[in-house]
This record gives C-alpha cells, structure tokens and sequence, in this order.
C-alpha cells in the first residue's frame, strides 16, 4: 500500500508538535512561542508504518510572508499531502478558524482536531462540532494533545479519510469546499477558476483563484498567466474592489472574519459566568506583565532558579555534592541504614582522621602548626598548634571504615581506583583513566545536578506560560532602544543550547534584524556554560549565590546594549520588526511535559560528556604528559609537554586577563569543542596542584596565578577576581564550535561570519579585561597599561552605545 | 608495561576510536535534544543541521 502523508497544520501555539510528539513517539522539542518548528519534521505514525506524519511550522495564513509561512505552505501546495489534520486551540477557536478556512480551499481531505478541549469544558463554553464540520466541510473531533486523549483518533480519521480520497475520488476531481465570500467576490473567484484550469490541480483550483484575487505575485509567477489573460482577470478584481470600496486582499480577511463570526454565533456557547469577567490569566498577567513590576518578577525568577541550582544548601549543591563525592566519587551511605559508632557518625570519624592525618604530616615535616582544607573550596578551614604529645595521640587514629557506618555503595571513581589497583597497571595507566578520561567525564558529569535543576526550573517556566511573557515583556524593553522583542525568542531557545537559537533567528524576516540576532543569541549562557558558572559558583562563590543569575543578567545587558550600538552602524539601522505574539493561558504543567523538556536537554548534556569530553580528555592528557618527542614528562615536567608548550604561544593573550598562563590558556581554548570542557580541562591541568581533591586543585591553581606584588592578605579575593574574569570571558566568547559553523551559514558570508565572531570575542575580552583590571585598581594593586587601555575600550563602549544614532530608511 | 596495563589501554583506545568515530559520522550532540527518530532514522538530532545530517 502506498505511503500516507498527513500534515499536521495549525496556528503557531496551538500544540501542533505536543500531538506529533503524542503520535509519533517523539521527543520533539515543544516551546509554548512562536518559531520553535521552523522547519517541518516527520515521524512515523504509531501503530501504522504506512502512515508519515509531518509537522509543519505555526502559520496564521497561507501567505507568503514569514518563514514559516513559506515552508508551511511550499509543503501544503507543492509537496500534496494526503490529508491535513488542523490543529485548532479551542480556547481561541474564532481566530484559528482563519488559517482553518484557507486550509479547507485547498480541497484536501481535512480533520480538525480542536485541542484543549479539557481547557474549553473546564471554562464551562460549549462548541458545536457538527455546525463547524457542516460549513467547512470536514472532519471535526475534540482532542487534549496535552493529556494525549482523541490525538490518535483524530490522526487514524485523517488516514481514513485520505483512503478513501485515493480509491473514490482522486486529485482530479473538484472537492466540496465552502464558500465564505459574498456574491460580487465569488463571481471574480469563479471567472479566475475559468481562467487557470487546466493549469492548477482541480482540488485546490479555488485555493489559487483565491491567492490570485489577492494578487499573490508568487501563484501569478509560478502558473505563468499571460499579460491578456491577467488584463481580464485584474478587472473583474477591480470591478470588486470598485463595489466593496476596498484592496482585494483585504476583502478576503474581512470577508473571512465575517463568515467565522457568522459561524461562531452559532457553533460557540461561552459560559454565561466568564462572558464579563477577567480570566485567571488576565488576573495573573496584570502583575506579571505590569508595567514596573514586569522585569523584576523576570529578574527575581532568574534569582529563585540560581538559588535553587548553586545556593550553599540548596537541593542543586546538596545533589552536586552527592555526585561528586558520593556517586561519581568515593562512595555514600545508602539512606536510613547509618548509625554511630564509639558514638561518633561517620563524618565526624572522618573529620577527626583528616585532622590526625594532617597533625602526623605536619609534625612529621618539623612544623608547629596543622591544618586541614575546605575539599569543596580549597581554603584552609581549621589551624591549630600540634606537639609531641598530638602528634602520639595523632598516629594512633585509624582510618574509619565507612561500611561500619551503615550500608556502604562504592562510588564509580572509587571502583575504577580499586579495580586499576587491583589490576596492578602502572601509574601512568591509572593517571590516564583517573585523570584523563575518567576524571575529565567526571567533572563534567558531577555538575548533572545543577543543570538538572536549572532545565526543570526553565521548563516549569516554559510549561506553564511565563516564558511566551518574558519575551513580550522584553519587547518593551527592547523596542525602547529600536529592538524588537522577536529577537528575544532565539534567546529564550539559547538558554537550552545555542545552536536552535542561531538558526530560530530565521524567523525574523528583516536581514538586518536576522543577523544581529544571530550575533547577539549566544550570549544568553547556554546549558554547557552553565556547568562552567556552576563550577565557578561552587568554588568560588559559594557564599555569593547571586553571582550565579548575575552572568543572565549581564547576557541580557551585552544583548540589549549590544543591539544598541549595532543598530546605530549603518550596517544594521533600520526601524524595528513588528513583533506580534500570542500569550497563551497559564495552566499547570504536566509532571510528563515538565519532565519531556528537561530529559530532552540533559540528554544531549550526558551524551556529549561520552561522546566529546571523553575523547577530548584523553587527548588533551596525552599531549599534557608527554613533549613533542613523545618522552613521558609525568607530573614533575609537565611545564615541557606539548600542552603546556601550545598553551604558551597564547598565554600572553590572555596575560591582561589574570590568567595568562598555559593552563588558562588550554581550559579557554579546548572550551571552543564544548563549553564544559573548560572545566574538565581546568581538573585535568589542576592535577599536579596540591589539594586533596580536584575541586582543592582549581582552587588552589587559581590562587597560583595571583601576581606576587599583590600583598597576602588580598591574594583570596584577586584569585576570586581572576575567576571571575576567567569565567566572565568564557562565557562571553564565541559559544562553540557547532554554534559558530552554524553561525557563519545562518549570517550568509564568510565575512559576515567573521564579523559575528569577531564581535563576540570582543565583547568577551573586554568584560574580562574590565573585570580584572579595574578590580585590581579597585584592590589597589597598581595602575599599569593594561589598566588605561580597559578604561580606553570602556569608554569606546560607551560611546557606541549612547552616541546619537543616524536615521536610516527601513 | 605489565599486560593489565596493555589491556585498559587497549580498551581505552577501543572508546576512544568509537566516540570520534562516531561524531565524525552522525556529527556533535547537542542540547536541544531530538533523537534518531526525528531525522527519519538517517541519525543526528532535531537541529539536524548542526549534525551535517
């Protein structure tokens, strides 16, 4: 039996991909805005391989004019589906129905699959099925795409039906379809249908009569009418335009609204309780859209999810330690199985080990005092006089064993440690698992926890609507300075991953517009930069969790100050895009839909810790061990291998940032194959760097780039400072490899391609110079070049972005 | 170098020749999820261009 082809075709938000999904058995990324399916997609019914289904782009109207537009209609009309199922929001049925009457000119078997109807029921309105079925001429059922009721049905109604069109009917025959136009307008429609047969399928010969009243220059170039024949046609149009007292495209949707109200009127029961009153999402939106308080609820909301990702005892630290030190570490205590012994659990055990321990080698190294370190940060968290008699007591200590403590779960690392030991292979083997491979994966996969947090926080948002409102509140924002607020739609995608918000910036029509957007989406941090802030937060800026929505905030600062001062190059002048969105309703999401958005992200995260990081751990410990004549350096001279050497070429680059040393240099430039690597390689070059775990190495490897003029009591807070601009400019730089090649297709030239990236690096490594230099002035540790020439760019900076702008035509 | 050595280098070697065997051919994973499914079974993700697919 032959392929059926079903295209799943609806206005943008109306759950046309929730249903693919639902149909499918797909994981296709759902956005509740506009311009997440810019391309079309196809999936393989469930339960019937003959049939495709393909999910097009959100369209209001089968005209030309967007993107999605043209993909959506190129498909409908030149790739001849079998059948359509219209995916109609029942909540906003009058305003679907416009795309829905288009869609039944065509003269293809159609079903509509109203949607939302548990929302419609919960409302208490009633619609009349039948009424709608009878003057559109199809199928119509009521479906929850989001619950997954009446999807399948409404998806096998279609197949049926296309079936049925095949073996009765065909293409060649002329279809039922409704006629919603009045009587002066229907005999021009009937005089172009003369005109074009024969050149135009016969079922969809009153859709391109249609498009041909409306002057659609593209259906008037592809059917190639004659100069006479389009003479004829024109004057029927004018004769109509001449009695209607309007343009013939605008005869149409009046006409069309007219026939919809008519229709509702009729088909549509509203609930006599909400006719006059404000909905619970009008209710809602006065605050959360309200004029003053829309951006600080925005700002607050970013706060909450980086409190709850990287706040000391919150549950994303509490889960991240637990990863580390438990799961991908040394091991944890199974829960509700841990008890005392000689009074004591097992952490205060421990404790007192780590203390005896460092007491022995202490007094052992002719020293007075000992001291043990924070493992999570590094710093010296206790000190304390030792003597003989400590140093007795000290070596009698035994080291706890936790299996006495409770039921005892040996974490991966540790395994991995005993089962290389056990083994017998050499050190440097064992270095290469546990440092290279192993430990790298690790340190990427121990940060699991904080984006998990993060992505289940961004797809509550997202679920239950706020995040369709953060873009229309930043198109206020944004079309103050001449921005529009559909460049914050890529935006919102890149918070995921930069990628899909490149290329979502093809929705933006304006080239102009498109490519600033391209340029300027990255900078919202990504998922893999959010490992890099997540690293930084926890050993840095344990106790400033603000620092954490601090690096959302400055993306959003670059991007609209950003936009400022390209929009005021000639390049890119120009009046801003009209930006109309559709808010859908609040509601509570689904734990599934919740969990959907978030697995979908994490995946791809995990995969890429074994696909990527993996390698590229392995890599970069192979050159980091050995020099360019391939003779092992191992720890002691790990200053001539090749990594170090490579990294020195480029080290002085990065000298005015703080941390122009060859380890700094090899975490920011492997954080070009994937953000996260940054930190992998951080573990990886950190190795030989005291400290008894890798988080005391960073630590302690950022404190070795301090200068030695700057005196010891600020040494902590310029390491800090360090971090940060290490941070700041690895955030800030051009996003990955992936994202630039997409980068340079979506600007269109090479030259363009190089502008974006060279626009971002500077903004990269301006925020870090700034950063560490006036920081360091701040601290009072001097006034050198570099100083001046961060004031010097600041001040170019400012004034690119608070000159007066020239007026360009649009 | 013992023969326990040899072996988890060998095995090393084996993940380390699948992983870049693998990106070279169905290209870079990415967070904006999809799966084999979503580019009719030719693999890749659902932004299949950063994938090459």
């Amino acid at each position: 039996m032959a392929n059926i082809k079903i295209a799943l075709a609806g206005n943008p938000n109306s759950g046309k991909t929730t249903l693919f999904n639902d149909l499918t058995g797909s994981d296709q990324y759902v956005g509740n805005w506009p311009g997440v399916t810019v391309e079309k997609k196809d999936g393989i019914l469930k339960g019937d391989k003959n049939v495709v289904v393909q999910d097009l782009p959100g369209i209001y109207s089968l005209s030309p004019y967007s993107l999605e537009e043209k993909v959506s209609r190129k498909f409908l009309v030149e790739e001849n589906p079998d059948a359509i199922l219209n995916i109609v929001d029942g909540t906003n049925i009058e305003r679907n129905l416009y795309l829905s009457t288009q869609l039944a000119e065509l003269g293809l078997p159609m079903v509509m699959a109203v949607n939302m109807m548990d929302v419609v029921k919960r409302n208490g309105d009633k619609i009349d099925f039948d009424k709608i079925a009878k003057a559109l001429r199809c199928e119509v059922v009521g479906i929850s795409a989001l619950k997954g009721e009446g999807g399948i049905e409404a998806a096998k109604k279609a197949v049926e039906m296309a079936r049925r069109d095949v073996s009765e009917k065909g293409p060649g025959k002329l279809p039922d379809v409704p006629h919603v136009f009045s009587g002066s307008v229907e005999h021009a429609i009937a005089h172009i249908e003369e005109s074009i047969q024969g050149k135009v399928p016969a079922r969809s010969i009153r859709w391109y009569a249609i498009k041909i009243f409306e002057r659609d220059r593209e259906i008037i170039k592809k059917l190639e009418i004659g100069v006479g024949e389009m003479k004829h046609i024109e004057e029927h149009i004018r004769d109509c335009e001449k009695e209607l007292d309007d343009d013939s495209e605008s005869i149409i949707t009046n006409q069309r609204y007219e026939f919809i109200q008519g229709l509702m009127s009729k088909a549509l029961t509203k609930s006599e309780i909400r006719k006059n009153k404000a909905t619970l999402s009008d209710r809602i939106d006065r605050i959360v859209t309200n004029r003053i308080l829309a951006l600080p609820i925005f700002i607050l909301s970013l706060c909450v999810m980086w409190w709850l990702a990287v706040a000391d005892g919150g549950p994303g630290t509490i889960l991240t330690d637990w990863a580390n030190d438990g799961f991908l570490g040394d091991g944890w205590h199974l829960p509700f199985t841990t008890h005392e012994v000689d009074g004591k659990d097992y952490e205060t055990a421990s404790e007192e080990f780590a203390k005896a321990e460092a007491t022995v080698k202490a007094w052992e190294a002719g020293e007075k005092k000992a001291s043990v370190e924070d493992e999570e940060t590094g710093e010296i968290s206790e000190e304390w006089d030792i003597d003989e008699a400590a140093y007795n007591a000290a070596k009698e200590v035994e080291e706890p064993d936790p299996s006495q403590f409770g039921v005892w779960v040996p974490g991966i690392g540790a395994l991995i440690g005993a089962g290389l030991e056990k083994m017998g292979v050499s050190e440097t083997v064992a270095s290469l698992v546990n440092d290279g491979a192993w430990g790298g994966v690790a340190t990427v996969l121990g940060f699991v926890p904080v984006i998990f947090v993060v992505f289940l926080f961004l797809a509550f948002l997202e679920d239950c609507g706020y995040m369709a409102r953060v873009a229309f509140i930043m198109d206020r924002l944004f079309r103050k300075f001449g921005l529009s607020g559909k460049s914050f739609i890529p935006m919102i995608v890149g918070k995921g991953c930069g990628v899909p918000a490149v290329m979502a910036a093809r929705t933006i029509e304006n080239e102009r517009d498109h490519r600033m957007t391209v340029i300027l989406a990255t900078f919202i941090p990504c998922g893999a930069k959010t490992v890099i802030i997540a690293m930084f937060a926890a050993l840095f800026f344990r106790d400033m969790w603000y620092v954490a929505p601090l690096m959302d905030v400055i993306g959003i600062a670059i991007i609209v100050m950003g936009g400022i001062a390209l929009k005021k190059s000639k390049a890119f002048a120009g009046e801003a895009a009209p930006f109309v969105m559709e808010l859908p309703a609040y509601h509570m999401p689904t734990i599934t839909g919740i969990w959907r958005h978030t697995w979908i992200r994490l995946k791809g995260y995990i995969l890429k810790a074994g696909l990527i990081i993996f390698p590229a751990c392995v890599f970069l410990w192979f050159i980091m061990n050995f020099d360019f004549r391939f003779n092992l350096v191992g720890e002691e001279g790990i200053d001539q291998s090749m990594l170090a050497t490579m990294g020195g070429w480029i080290a002085w680059l990065l000298a005015p940032l703080g941390f122009g040393t060859w380890q700094g240099a090899a975490a920011s430039v492997s954080a070009e194959i994937a953000k996260e690597q940054a930190t992998a390689t951080l573990g990886l070059v950190a190795a030989n760097m005291e400290g008894a775990s890798t988080a005391a190495h960073v630590t302690n490897l950022f404190a070795s780039f301090v200068p030695a003029c700057v005196p010891e009591a600020s040494k902590g807070a310029v390491a800090k400072l360090i971090a940060m601009s290490f941070m700041v400019f690895n955030l800030f730089i051009p996003p990955c490899m992936v994202a630039i090649a997409v980068t340079f297709r979506e600007m269109g030239s090479k030259a363009w391609g190089w502008l974006a990236v060279g626009f971002q690096l500077f903004v990269g490594y301006t925020l870090a110079l700034s950063i560490y230099q006036l920081g360091m002035l701040v601290m009072g540790c001097g006034f050198g070049v570099w100083t001046a020439i961060a004031i010097l760019v600041d001040m170019f900076c400012l004034w690119a972005v608070f000159r007066p702008g020239k007026k360009v035509e649009a | 170098m013992n023969a326990a050595s040899i072996v988890v280098l060998v095995v090393i070697g084996i993940l380390f020749t699948l992983a870049v065997r693998r990106v070279l051919k169905k290209g870079a994973p990415c967070e904006c999820g999809g799966s084999r499914k979503m580019c009719s079974g030719k693999g890749g993700c659902s932004c299949c261009d950063c994938c090459g697919d």
